[in-house]
Parts: C-alpha cells; sequence; structure tokens
C-alpha cells in the first residue's frame, strides 16, 4: 500500500464537462491518480482523450465553458477546488508548474525574454526582489536549463530563438516557480526527435537533482516509457490502467493498452500493426458503460451498462476492465 | 536496362530562395533515383528541405538547377507547363488532410473532378465507388462533408483523390504525422495494400524512422539541403554510417528492449539544425559531431558508395571507403 503521508498530489473521482452549443460534453468521468513525492508519473492515450483537460483542472486554468462535476484535487492534503483563488494563484507562483506542448506560442511574442523572465521571478517569490537579485536567479535558472548564453537570451524575442532555445526558456520559467510539482504537456511533441532526446533528458536530470515531482503528459509511448516511474493510460476521460512502467510495457491487460502499444511502428521492422479500429466516442453522448465497449474486441455484455472498478491484476497494477474481475 | 526500371531520376537539383537576408539554400545539389514499385523513404528534421524536393518533383516550383526526369522525360517544368499524362502519373498527398480537402465540398465533389480532367470517359459513380472501396472507406461517406469525417478518414478521402487519376507515382509527405498512432497503421497498411495492387511506388517524406524501418525499400536521410546517408532499408538500419543518422536513430523513443539494443549507444543528440541562412562551413554538420575533424570545417565531403549500394557523405568514410568495404567483403 502506499504511505497517505508520501501523496504530493491526488485527483479524487474528478469529472469536468464542457458546456458547447450541442449540450454539455461530458468529458472527465471519475479520474483518479496520485503523485508522490518525488515521483515520476506518466499519462498516455490518444488525443482528446482528456489528458490536457485533467492538467488543467489541476492548475485551475479550465477554459471558461468548462463545469466541474465533481471530484477533489487534493495537494498536500487540502483540495484545490474549494481553496481561494487567491490561494491557487499563490500555489502556481511557488509550488506548481506546468511545461505547455508547442514553445512557440507559450511565450508572448511581443516581449522580450528579459521582460517575461523577471516577471515570472518577480511574482514567485516570497518577498520583494532586488532588481539586481532578479536578473541573478534569472540567469541561474536560464544556465539550469542547459542554455548557455543567458544573456543574450534575455535580450531575444521568441521569434529569435529557435524551437529547442524556446522550450528550453519555458522549463527554465517553469522551473522558478515549481518547487514542488513540474506538470510537462507534450514538452518534446512539437520539436525535432534529435531535440525532443535533449529536451527530455534535461527535464530529467533537472527533476531529479531538484527532487520535484513530475507529470509527464504525452500520446509518444517511447518517450514516456523512458522518463517515468509509474504510468496511466488514459481514454475517453477515463483512467484504464495503471502500474509501474515496465509492468505497462511489458505487461499490459487491458485491451486498449495492449492495442494502443501493439499499433506503435517498431524500430526493429516487422510490419506495420493495423492500429485500432473505430473511433475515441464523442463527449456528447458517451458509452453508459465501459467507455471503450465500442472498440472493444473482448466486450461481453455487462460492458454496455456498467463502468468497470479498478481491479487489482498485480502488485500496483490496476485495470479497469471486467475481463479482470474477480472470480471471472 | 536502367531505363525499364528506373522510375525517376533526379540529378544535382538545386534549389536556393532568395530573401531579403540572403539566400537560403533549402535544397543543394541532390542525387537520387525511384525504381519502378519502389518506396523511398526521405528523412530528415524539420528545416531539412525535404518536403521542398516533393514540391519540385511535383512541378509547384521549378529547381534553381539540375535535372529531374521521369520515365526518361524531362520533368524540369512547372506544374501547368507539363504534359497531361505527367500531372495524371505524379500524384500528392499532404500533411494535413484537415487542410487539403476543400472544407466546402463533399466526398463526392472532390473526388468528381480529378476523374472528370484526367480519365472523362470513366463512369463516374462506379469509379468513385471504386475509389471509396480502395481505400476502405463506406460508400455512404460519399455524401459527407470533409468536417464530419474523422483525421484518418480524411486522410483516407486525400489518399483516394491521389488514386482517382490512376498515378504511377505518389509523392506522400508525412500522411501520418498529424494522426495518432492508433490510426497510423491502417493509413499505412493500405497505402502498402494499394502499391502491392496496383505497382505504385512512392516517395514517403517523413521524420519517423521507426516508420521507414517498416514501410520503405531504401531510406534517404537528409540534413540542411543535402543527402547524407542512403541505403537499402535493411542495411541502413543494421549499419548506419554517417554520426547523423546514428544520433537520429539514438533519439529515438522506443517502447521494448529489443528495440532499444538497436540504437546505437555511443552517441547522443547535441545541438540543433542550424538557420538555414547561415550555413555551416564545410560540412553542415560539423557544429553536432561527435567525430569532427579539422577537415569538416573546410571541405564539404560528397555522398560516396562505401559499400555497394550504401551512400554516405562523411569525410570518416571518404578516405577510407576503400578500406572498409574490403572489410565488409572478408566478413561476409
Amino acid at each position: 500500500m502506499v504511505d497517505e503521508s508520501h501523496k504530493l498530489l491526488e485527483v479524487e473521482k474528478l469529472k469536468v464537462g464542457y458546456k458547447v452549443y450541442e449540450g454539455l460534453l461530458n468529458v472527465l468521468n471519475d479520474v483518479s491518480f496520485y503523485v508522490l513525492n518525488g515521483e515520476k508519473i506518466g499519462i498516455i492515450g490518444e488525443s482528446a482523450c482528456g489528458k490536457t483537460t485533467t492538467m488543467k483542472a489541476i492548475m485551475g486554468i479550465l477554459a471558461g465553458n468548462a463545469i466541474l462535476m465533481g471530484g477533489r484535487i487534493l495537494y498536500k492534503g487540502s483540495d484545490l477546488l474549494t481553496t481561494s483563488k487567491k490561494k491557487v494563484i499563490s500555489l502556481r507562483r511557488k509550488n506548481i508548474s506546468m511545461v505547455f506542448q508547442d514553445p512557440s506560442t507559450a511565450l508572448n511574442p511581443v516581449f522580450k525574454i528579459r521582460q517575461q523572465m523577471y516577471d515570472t521571478v518577480r511574482y514567485s517569490s516570497e518577498r520583494k526582489l532586488e532588481k539586481s537579485e532578479i536578473h541573478e536567479l534569472s540567469v541561474r535558472y536560464l544556465l539550469e536549463a542547459a542554455l548557455p548564453e543567458p544573456e543574450r537570451i534575455l535580450d531575444s524575442y521568441p521569434f529569435e530563438l529557435s524551437g529547442g532555445m524556446k522550450q528550453r526558456v519555458n522549463i527554465a520559467m517553469a522551473l522558478v516557480s515549481a518547487n514542488d510539482l513540474l506538470i510537462a504537456d507534450e514538452p518534446g511533441t512539437a520539436l525535432d526527435v534529435t531535440l525532443e532526446d535533449q529536451i527530455m533528458r534535461l527535464l530529467k536530470s533537472i527533476v531529479d537533482k531538484k527532487h520535484i515531482s513530475i507529470i509527464l503528459i504525452s500520446h509518444a509511448l517511447g518517450t514516456v516509457r523512458g522518463f517515468v516511474d509509474r504510468v496511466y493510460v488514459m481514454y475517453a476521460g477515463t483512467i484504464v490502467e495503471s502500474g509501474p512502467t515496465k509492468e505497462i510495457f511489458s505487461n499490459p491487460r487491458h485491451p486498449y493498452t495492449r492495442m494502443l502499444i501493439d499499433s506503435v511502428p517498431k524500430l526493429a521492422g516487422g510490419g506495420v500493426p493495423e492500429g485500432i479500429p473505430g473511433v475515441v466516442p464523442s463527449y456528447l453522448n458517451p458509452p453508459t458503460g465501459c467507455r471503450f465497449v465500442t472498440r472493444c474486441p473482448y466486450k461481453m455484455d455487462i460492458c454496455n451498462n456498467a463502468t468497470p472498478d479498478m481491479y487489482e491484476v498485480d502488485n500496483e497494477h490496476y485495470v479497469a476492465c471486467y475481463l479482470y474481475e474477480k472470480g471471472r | 536496362m536502367k531505363d525499364t526500371t528506373t522510375l525517376l531520376e533526379v540529378n544535382s537539383i538545386k534549389k536556393y530562395f532568395r530573401t531579403r537576408k540572403g539566400v537560403i539554400k533549402a535544397v543543394d545539389d541532390i542525387n537520387f533515383q525511384i525504381e519502378k514499385g519502389e518506396i523511398l523513404g526521405l528523412v530528415g528534421e524539420s528545416g531539412s528541405g525535404k518536403t521542398t524536393v516533393g514540391n519540385m518533383i511535383m512541378g509547384i516550383f521549378l529547381p534553381t538547377s539540375g535535372e529531374m526526369k521521369y520515365k526518361g522525360e524531362n520533368l524540369f517544368m512547372l506544374a501547368n507547363k507539363r504534359p497531361k499524362w505527367l500531372k495524371k502519373d505524379i500524384q500528392l498527398v499532404f500533411q494535413n488532410p484537415a487542410s487539403s480537402l476543400n472544407p466546402k465540398r463533399t466526398v463526392r465533389q472532390i473526388l468528381e473532378v480529378p476523374i472528370s480532367v484526367h480519365r472523362p470517359d470513366a463512369p463516374m459513380g462506379r469509379t468513385i465507388h471504386e475509389l471509396m472501396n480502395a481505400v476502405d472507406l463506406p460508400s455512404d461517406y460519399v455524401e459527407r462533408y470533409p468536417e464530419e469525417l474523422g483525421g484518418g478518414e480524411k486522410q483516407l478521402v486525400a489518399i483516394a483523390r491521389a488514386l482517382a487519376t490512376e498515378p504511377s507515382f505518389i509523392i506522400l509527405d508525412e500522411p501520418t504525422s498529424a494522426l495518432d498512432v492508433s490510426v497510423q497503421g491502417k493509413i499505412i497498411n493500405i497505402l502498402m495494400k494499394l502499391r502491392r495492387e496496383l505497382g505504385l511506388s512512392y516517395l514517403f517524406i517523413t521524420h519517423n524512422l521507426s516508420l521507414m524501418s517498416n514501410v520503405a525499400d531504401r531510406v534517404a536521410i537528409m540534413y540542411l539541403g543535402k543527402l547524407k546517408e542512403v541505403a537499402r532499408t535493411g542495411e541502413f538500419f543494421k549499419n548506419p554510417l554517417h554520426p547523423y543518422t546514428q544520433m537520429l536513430l539514438s533519439s529515438i523513443p522506443v517502447i521494448t528492449d529489443e528495440e532499444e539494443l538497436l540504437k546505437p549507444q555511443k552517441i547522443k543528440a547535441i545541438g540543433e539544425i542550424a538557420g538555414a541562412l547561415n550555413l555551416p562551413k564545410g560540412c553542415s554538420f560539423h557544429p553536432r559531431c561527435p567525430f569532427v575533424m579539422d577537415i569538416c570545417n573546410t571541405v564539404d565531403p560528397q555522398l560516396a558508395e562505401v559499400t555497394p549500394g550504401h551512400l554516405c557523405s562523411c569525410h570518416l568514410y571518404s578516405s577510407k571507403s576503400d578500406q572498409i568495404s574490403d572489410q565488409k567483403l572478408t566478413s561476409e
């Protein structure tokens, strides 16, 4: 069993929807997971599975048409959904931070990096900082993000920097306020493979050194495999499987996880697998039982009507599928 | 003999773009051939010039210099100057189906245009039905608009549109990069089935080496407008020569231990692709290369055959190429 006191963040039965013209998009359905102190977890799944929505809910930056329909987000024991907005902002400035997917849209194009970096440092500090201190700290964070010429970077506009440098600036800014938890939403997806590799290695060395917890969101299974301790597999707004990384990749149980892992073309060759037939169901009218039922080759009658619990199939390895229900 | 099997021949083509800040050498003197029925994977990072190559073959713009031949005929002209059979024979599938399909036209209307232009005698209804069949889409989708289709289905419509002219050569410009991995498999398998059944050739432009390992007959690596390595797929992944290729391979995130063993271990990715305006002198890869030598700063290596059919442009092999091929022969 996991020691409750080591849990930094715990999401419990989170339900989030979006109000749109056609009605209510029922996106997150009872999403639960936790992050321990200093732990690296990964959330994988196809696009439009609610990965980013979950993270936005944690950060308190959901879009205006989003509706919280239940659940709790416990951060060090207190529920972020009921704490005051002021407190959440303060957390974002000092404890939790996020690196976004596209480095070019995450920076303001009309301000130099200097201004953006200084502001981040200024507002994340407990006390009022001297100008020289702000500068010193900014330089230190940029160096930490492996940017060798911090002065030149500070004097640049985002468009003067390459994609990899921009993402490093984003990481530097996120580090300023990520004293406990860093959320990385596809940090390397918009970059080339040699750059992604460098960014991921950089992130790993930083979070290991500073003992920060990290949530890595990605649809690139290989990236997650090489990075995290524990993996959650997300499908259509639900967590369908969770477990230690090695276990998930070598012994996946949920039909979705198995099909997802199978559909990745292997470097070793051997042909391209068929992939998963069908599409992620519409959130306007999602299946009432297991949400994977529309694409599942093993579906049973019960799957249409009831949502499976997370069944423990191995040590710390949980699967939300009736195939693994005890006694079946 | 060559004429009967070579479909496309590209000889020292260059494309320089003149900008206010200077000349961008997007494609700088590259050579390759595609045989009939072959899939050539053209792999490179963004900014390496691979899409520019595809656009020149399509005639979207003219190369600055060089020679392009298709089935022995001159291809060095813009699309609007090309004879009709050339336009019919070479087709292109773009990366993002959401922007390459007209949102105001139904699938039927999208498919009708190329058929009526290039195959005026074909019975329209039946031909469209056959096309939808070929890409494994239900026939009743023809009355739908692109926005009513999923990403993978849209790309299948784009493929059907390319097939509508009965081409023998299709340029696939990152056809699955915008799609989820779960739908990628279906698209690729349909493309492979079509090649088998219709004897098509593909120029497969991509940045995904794992995919190429499963799909391509030959792989060409492009970096800053130049080809760095060309080899048959098996040889390419077993015995990558160029340091850049090794860096690419070592950076690929993989999902099994078996694949991990295939990655070159000694080399780690460093640096970033240089700006096309200020190309490094000598070998364009030398600022990132862990094996850089003095000569690399000044002399640009030429693409040369290291072992039969395996071309590489790197000074590590140029002087010793004879020696290496001898070694290979004795070891095999």
